[in-house]
């Protein structure tokens, strides 16, 4: 595994969540993202919008916890990339749009991506999403808000919390707490730091007082990364991704004079206005 | 709070009960975490299970309006299995005190009640007392006519059995709270009540809090670091409003407002000053005289002289006759008693009682002035959904103001701390929004306009405007261009010695202050916080130095030093100190006590119960060997044992035991106007606070749009609140895309088991109706409520459904739906007429 002394990180600690979504409303305002329509809720409890999208990037989820017939428990779950130390989005990404950086972030950029959508089969998260709506679609998700790291800032969720329940800083720093949580609170903490070790441990790290599947996050994933697997997978019949990369290269080409055309277009209205 | 939100972190045992302070008061839970992360436990006692209930280590439902019930079940189990701290109850309440034999209570009611008058005699609540005047002790607590006693047996009767029956509070989950809680009346454990609007929102408002505060004296938890009764205010200035006197009550500084009978200043402050014979009473308010001339030459300055207008302008002051609340005020509105009407940071047309009466007032005005951020429900009443604009005749005007990040000013939050918060944006900078003013420009502007027409004309009575002291920088006409300067008025609220007629330096704390006219002050419990500058004050680089034309002041707000960088305070904390009090981060009432009533947290001897985390010790050390306190600004610098602790008081003690109230000196439990019982109470014979307002039955216009609904047509439990998403009635979050996105519609939370009886599922619409009327919205339907299981008068077990809708909504702005408030009625809690929001009858069907 590769090292991660230098990365950044959250732990999320599901016990401390008062699902209060101030971490929902603080990324829709750094990252300047639009509010979508909602009508009542999209999932359970207060959930909203239904689902991660290019327009949100972090979503709370809510679980009624029933035993027997009766509720024992409420707990929500802060639904956002994981941010992997070797992420599978990266390596699917024929056009290196999806980067991870030394920092820890797994960002992107715009101006590379072609809009293939291979991160969004690659991931096993089901993170990165599509601008469906817009004739010039790009592939969006968290960046860990890679440029207020930085700039030496916290995310603006992390920030945001005001119960504790995001932590960041260092990955190492973090697992050895999420550790000791555990161990001080056997009956807490359901005994797992998911994104630990799973498809070779993510920068963030959770935990609750049940376990992660339980918000729809895959149990059983290998604890190798993904990417060992889609590398190769891609390697594998080069023709195919030489054709398709070539092609795709050209359009990439041409989308992307056409966005060039677009901002200039945008930025000159700018002026005029 | 008699506490600070910090101090939260030091409890051992939480109970949030009539809040739900992870929706509402977010950053509460910090601490609640921090001391959950020591070992604390948290206790949520709710109707519904709510994101405060999700971290709480023991949940116990309670049926809206059985708050008595469950505490004074509490009350009751801690009596019985001696879970109290004796000595705290003999040495700082009036446990001890001995009652007038002629007291009693019998089926509901105290001695003295006038069934006519609909009020109580309260000639046998009384102390008996010594041949000195004193209220006789029995500091054993055996004395059958003791307040402990009296106590004993009037709780009881709130067997477990009996909350069971009433809150549906399951019995093995009240005896585990009631074992949980009562732990804490170990000397050397402390827990604490987090409470909001969910408690005072009743008829029984005011005795709901009474309970909490006799449960905490129990304890020995007031005064204490992590301990005390702590009102979770429900916006982030309403402590500085109510201590700015925005009631109809009361003044500034919690001053009475005169009655008619309160014919000069003397009469007035004979009317309002404790005595006491007994010296080691504090008797603070036996200062009262200095209070009220002080803050009337701060209103009327050189015109109050001593002989003036009934003693320094006294009769300048409006007098009220009767109740003045919000709910009396609407009535007269609707019965066309008053033409217009000034609403200020408010939206009476979603988050008033009884919307739809409220609404029709307003229609009855010939005027009305909306000073708001937005153009809100109550500024648009003329074109809700269901009126005809053309049919109505109000004049209104909107007058677009700033809002708090635009306006510089003192906040002061629940902990009392008053913090200096400076303006984002000022008017004219690029950004500004339009025509836009502060509050204050608003104030200054339409008084110097008024003044201007008393000028002209004087009237009847012209005197209080045309002589009020008023000179905020701006001049005499109204400029657009000129903000009246803050720090002006910040000054004036401190207060200031005259001399020669002159503003002669600040008063440094309420202690200076005099009544023979010597000085002044807006508000005497904030003297003290903007002070003349001296070397002791700090650096000149300090954020709370301020130097103007007026000279160089302190503005003890603005301080900002936490007490992690200050190593004299890091010493006391070594050696025990409670952290968290940051003396010196901002300022806060009374004379800068983080923890009032400090002085009950430590025994005669002056040695903390607590040793670990104490607020105050006596030093003998200190003052070259004569002594004093450390730690803490204490409740008076009197040595330890020469002084009882509860200084406000006459007799010194805390009240178990208050004569105060209008509707009894012990809490009783009462059901709320609209009861699933119907007109039955399992405890007693007497159904409903027997001495509220009852315009439900009054006059034929205070009858109308506003009948009382009955259990057989109206057999579902309904209680409103708040989320985390909106705030208050809407206009500043329903407007915000990102929390429409959040918290798109209208909705009520219904069990899976009423959903399942009424065939509606979770998604799908339903009409919730009361006798007012009713709404239509989303069900959400959940397993966070559950029907209770009741116990009648006749021992029969029922079971009553309770649903829970937000309140927020209207039908202005982005996310709109029907307000909630539509449902609820004209009737208020017998002591403030605060209105009973939170437990009211409806019926559910699916829409």
């Amino acid at each position: 595994m590769k090292t991660t002394i230098n990365q950044k990180g959250f732990l999320i600690d599901g016990t401390k969540c008062i699902g209060c979504r101030a971490c929902q409303i603080a990324c829709k305002q750094w990252n300047e993202l639009p509010a979508e329509k909602t009508e009542f809720f999209g999932g359970d409890g207060y959930q909203n919008p239904a689902d991660l999208s290019s327009k949100t990037y972090t979503l709370i989820k809510y679980r009624e916890v029933i035993k027997k017939d009766k509720l024992v428990d409420w707990v929500f779950h802060k639904d956002q990339c994981q941010h992997c130390l070797e992420p599978a989005c990266v390596s699917a990404c024929i056009v290196g749009a999806l980067q991870k950086t030394a920092a820890g972030p797994v960002v992107w950029e715009d101006r590379r991506c072609i809009g293939c959508r291979y991160c969004m089969l690659a991931c096993p998260y089901n993170i990165p999403k599509f601008e469906w709506y817009s004739i010039n679609p790009d592939i969006k998700k968290c960046t860990l808000c890679s440029d207020r790291i930085e700039n030496g800032l916290p995310p603006a969720c992390a920030k945001a919390c005001s119960t504790g329940a995001i932590t960041y800083g260092s990955r190492d720093e973090l697992l050895k707490e999420a550790k000791k949580r555990l161990k001080s609170g056997p009956d807490t903490y359901y005994q797992h730091i998911y994104g630990e070790d799973e498809v070779g441990g993510t920068c963030v790290l959770n935990i609750s007082s049940i376990p992660l599947e339980e918000f729809g996050y895959p149990g059983n994933l290998p604890k190798e990364s993904l990417s060992t697997t889609t590398d190769p997978a891609m390697k594998s019949i080069p023709g195919v991704v030489i054709g398709l990369g070539a092609a795709l290269g050209i359009t990439a080409f041409i989308v992307n004079k056409h966005k060039k055309q677009l901002s200039e277009e945008s930025q000159s209205q700018g002026d005029q206005s | 709070m008699t506490n600070h939100w910090i101090d939260i972190q030091h409890s051992d045992v939480i109970i949030i009960i009539g809040s739900n302070a992870a929706e509402n008061h977010t950053i509460s839970m910090k601490y609640v975490n921090m001391a959950r992360e020591k070992g604390a436990k948290l206790i949520s006692i709710d109707p519904r299970f709510t994101r405060s209930s999700a971290l709480s280590d023991v949940y116990a439902p309670m049926r809206s309006g059985t708050d008595i019930v469950m505490i004074g079940g509490i009350i009751n189990y801690a009596l019985q299995n001696n879970r109290v701290h004796k000595d705290y109850i003999a040495n700082s309440t009036n446990g001890s005190f001995l009652i007038n034999p002629g007291f009693g209570f019998k089926d509901g009611l105290f001695t003295g009640y006038n069934e006519a008058k609909r009020k109580y005699d309260k000639k046998t609540w009384g102390y008996q007392l010594d041949a000195r005047g004193n209220p006789k002790q029995d500091k054993t607590l055996k004395d059958p006519n003791c307040v402990y006693q009296i106590m004993k047996r009037h709780y009881s009767r709130y067997t477990p059995e009996m909350v069971s029956g009433i809150t549906g509070c399951p019995v093995e989950t009240f005896k585990e709270i009631a074992e949980l809680y009562t732990s804490t009346s170990a000397p050397d454990r402390v827990g604490t009540i987090m409470y909001a609007m969910g408690t005072t929102q009743h008829t029984v408002g005011t005795q709901n809090i009474r309970s909490y505060a006799m449960l905490q004296l129990l304890m020995g938890n007031v005064g204490k670091s992590g301990g005390g009764i702590n009102a979770l205010r429900g916006e982030s200035n309403v402590q500085g409003s109510t201590d700015m006197c925005l009631l109809f009550h009361i003044l500034p500084g919690y001053l009475k407002t005169p009655q008619p009978k309160d014919v000069d200043l003397a009469a007035y402050i004979k009317h309002y000053t404790p005595k006491t014979n007994d010296p080691k009473s504090a008797n603070w308010w036996g200062n009262y005289s200095k209070y009220i001339t002080s803050l009337l030459k701060a209103w009327w300055g050189e015109h109050a002289q001593k002989d003036t207008a009934g003693g320094f302008a006294f009769n300048y002051l409006p007098k009220r006759e009767g109740w003045m609340d919000h709910i009396t005020l609407f009535e007269q509105m609707y019965a066309g008693q008053f033409e217009g009407f000034l609403i200020w940071g408010q939206n009476p047309a979603v988050g008033g009682p009884n919307v739809r009466k409220e609404r029709k007032a307003l229609e009855k005005l010939k005027w009305l002035v909306v000073a708001d951020l937005w153009e809100t429900e109550t500024a648009a009443f003329w074109k809700a959904p269901d009126v005809n604009p053309t049919k109505i005749n109000t004049e209104v005007f909107l007058l677009p103001a700033a809002s708090s990040m635009e306006k510089e000013g003192s906040v002061t939050n629940s902990g009392r701390w008053a913090q200096w918060r400076y303006a984002s944006i000022q008017p004219g900078d690029a950004g500004w929004h339009g025509d836009a003013r502060p509050d204050l420009w608003i104030v200054d502007a339409m008084f110097k306009s008024l003044k201007a027409e008393y000028k002209k004309d004087p009237g009847k009575f012209g005197d209080p405007i045309l002589h009020l002291n008023w000179d905020y920088g701006t001049g005499d006409k109204v400029d657009p261009h000129r903000e009246p300067d803050v720090h002006k008025v910040a000054r004036e609220i401190n207060g200031y010695y005259i001399k020669n007629g002159k503003p002669a330096g600040q008063c440094i704390s309420f202690g200076k202050l005099k009544d023979d006219g010597s000085t002044a002050s807006g508000n005497w419990l904030m003297c003290g916080g903007y002070v003349n500058w001296s070397s002791k004050e700090g650096k000149r680089s300090d954020t709370h130095y301020v130097k103007n034309e007026a000279g160089e002041f302190s503005n003890r707000y603005a301080r900002r030093i936490n007490e992690k960088d200050e190593p004299k305070v890091q010493k006391l904390i070594a050696a025990g100190r409670t952290t968290g009090l940051n003396l010196n981060w901002s300022w806060c009432w009374p004379v800068n006590r983080r923890i009032i009533y400090n002085r009950a947290s430590v025994d005669l001897k002056g040695r903390p119960f607590d040793k670990d985390k104490w607020v105050i010790r006596w030093n003998p050390n200190l003052k070259g060997g004569k002594g004093a306190f450390e730690g803490d600004v204490p409740d008076g610098g009197w040595a330890p044992g020469t002084k009882y602790p509860f200084i406000m008081l006459p007799e010194g003690h805390a009240r178990l035991f208050a004569k105060g109230l209008r509707d009894g000196p012990i809490p009783e439990h009462y059901e709320p106007v609209e009861s699933p019982f119907g007109n039955e109470n399992p405890l007693s014979g007497q159904a409903v606070n027997p001495v509220i307002l009852q315009y439900y039955k009054g006059t034929k216009v205070q009858r109308e749009l506003n009948p009382i609904g009955k259990n057989d047509k109206y057999p579902i439990v309904a209680t409103t609140y708040r989320l985390s998403e909106h705030w208050q009635a809407g206009a500043m979050t329903r407007n915000q895309p990102w929390l429409a996105e959040l918290m798109p519609d209208m909705f009520a939370e219904i069990s899976r088991e009423l959903a399942e009886k009424i065939g509606v599922k979770n998604g799908q619409k339903v009409k919730v109706t009361t006798a007012r009327g009713s709404v239509t919205c989303y069900a959400l339907v959940t397993a966070r409520f559950r029907p209770f299981d009741l116990v009648d008068k006749n021992g029969k077990k029922i079971v009553v459904h309770q649903i829970g809708l937000p309140w927020h909504y209207g039908f202005q702005g982005i996310a709109t739906g029907d307000a909630a408030n539509i449902l609820t009625s004209h009737v208020g809690d017998a002591n403030t007429n605060i209105p009973e929001f939170k437990a009211f009858l409806c019926n559910v069907v699916k829409a």
